[in-house]
């Protein structure tokens, strides 16, 4: 946690600011990367959102007080900013967000950077047809494989009840699976 | 059909890939984003001074809304004199209203003006011709 509040200072720090950015970079785009691109789908929506999301990072680091874990703060800035995202893409596009996902998921079989076949694309409309919440939490303990105590952190909620969240999930999409 | 169980199935992958070497440029894509953010920003804090100076316009309406308000209430109030007057020549307030009026630091007023006129008192008594009639009141 020392290491962190360091590392936090080298990051306001104008002298050191650069070379921790780039560390910063380096040791989150992966992780994020994944993160949002589960929830928007696509590789090119993804690449915007984490360009925002880094650039909100580096923004609002003066105004991070060291509440929560760094991880955690970024990874909650990249879920809100994927959100947006994909409601201010269903209201332009005049669609619902459910249907506009729909949709994403066809495109998905065309998708160069989607290297799946029936079954992802089976797994994908299951987890559309869950509650947002829901979604979020099953793509970050099944895909992503964070610990219930990081979810927890990110999204606010206790481990309790996100394990709820989760079992209900899995029992959704066996279910959708299993009848489509 | 048989019913899917996750659990039983091997684990399935997202199948999201990115392209190649897309997170060798990331990091500069992104300084070079923050950059330009920080040299052309003002269309955006333009709209946000917009939004900051038509906040702080109602802000001060809607601090004017007492002023106003009190402003009229002045204007429409008596002035101290009419209400004097008008006290004196048109109530049947008397002394004893008053009297019950008065609080202790009324009291210790009138006290202290009364010491002042105290030197003057003589004066009163000696060229007051109804000196008796007084003292027995």
């Amino acid at each position: 946690m020392t290491d962190e509040k360091e590392f936090i200072q080298e990051l306001l720090n104008p002298k050191t600011q650069n070379a921790a950015f780039q560390k910063l970079l380096s040791d989150y785009q992966k992780p994020l990367y994944s993160h949002i691109r589960n929830i928007v789908l696509n590789h090119d929506d993804a690449d915007d959102v984490l360009q925002n999301t880094f650039v909100k990072v580096f923004q609002y680091l003066k105004n991070f007080k060291g509440e929560s874990k760094l991880f955690s703060w970024m990874y909650r800035i990249a879920t809100n900013e994927a959100l947006t995202f994909l409601n201010q893409k269903a209201k332009l596009s005049g669609l619902t967000s459910e249907a506009l996902q729909t949709k994403t998921i066809e495109n998905l079989k065309s998708d160069i950077y989607f290297d799946g076949d029936e079954i992802q694309i089976k797994l994908q409309k299951a987890i559309i047809t869950l509650p947002e919440k829901q979604q979020l939490v099953f793509k970050m303990k099944y895909f992503e494989e964070l610990k219930y105590e990081e979810i927890a952190e990110i999204l606010g909620t206790s481990v309790g009840a996100l394990k709820a969240s989760y079992h209900h999930a899995v029992k959704k999409i066996e279910l959708y699976v299993t009848s489509n | 059909m048989k019913a899917f169980k996750l659990e039983n199935e091997p684990k399935i992958k997202s199948g999201f890939k990115t392209p190649e070497h897309y997170f060798d440029d990331l990091s500069a894509k992104v300084l070079q984003q923050i950059n330009e953010k920080e040299v052309k920003v003002i269309p955006f804090y333009k709209r946000k001074n917009v939004i900051s100076i038509a906040a702080a316009a109602v802000v001060v309406f809607a601090l004017m809304i007492p002023i106003v308000n009190n402003y009229n209430a002045t204007s429409k109030e008596l002035d101290e004199a009419t209400l004097e007057t008008y006290l004196s020549y048109q109530s049947n307030l008397n002394q004893y209203d008053l009297i019950q009026n008065l609080d202790t630091k009324d009291i210790q007023k009138l006290n202290k003006n009364v010491a002042i006129e105290d030197e003057t008192l003589e004066d009163i008594l000696a060229s007051n011709p109804n000196i008796e009639h007084l003292i027995s009141e």
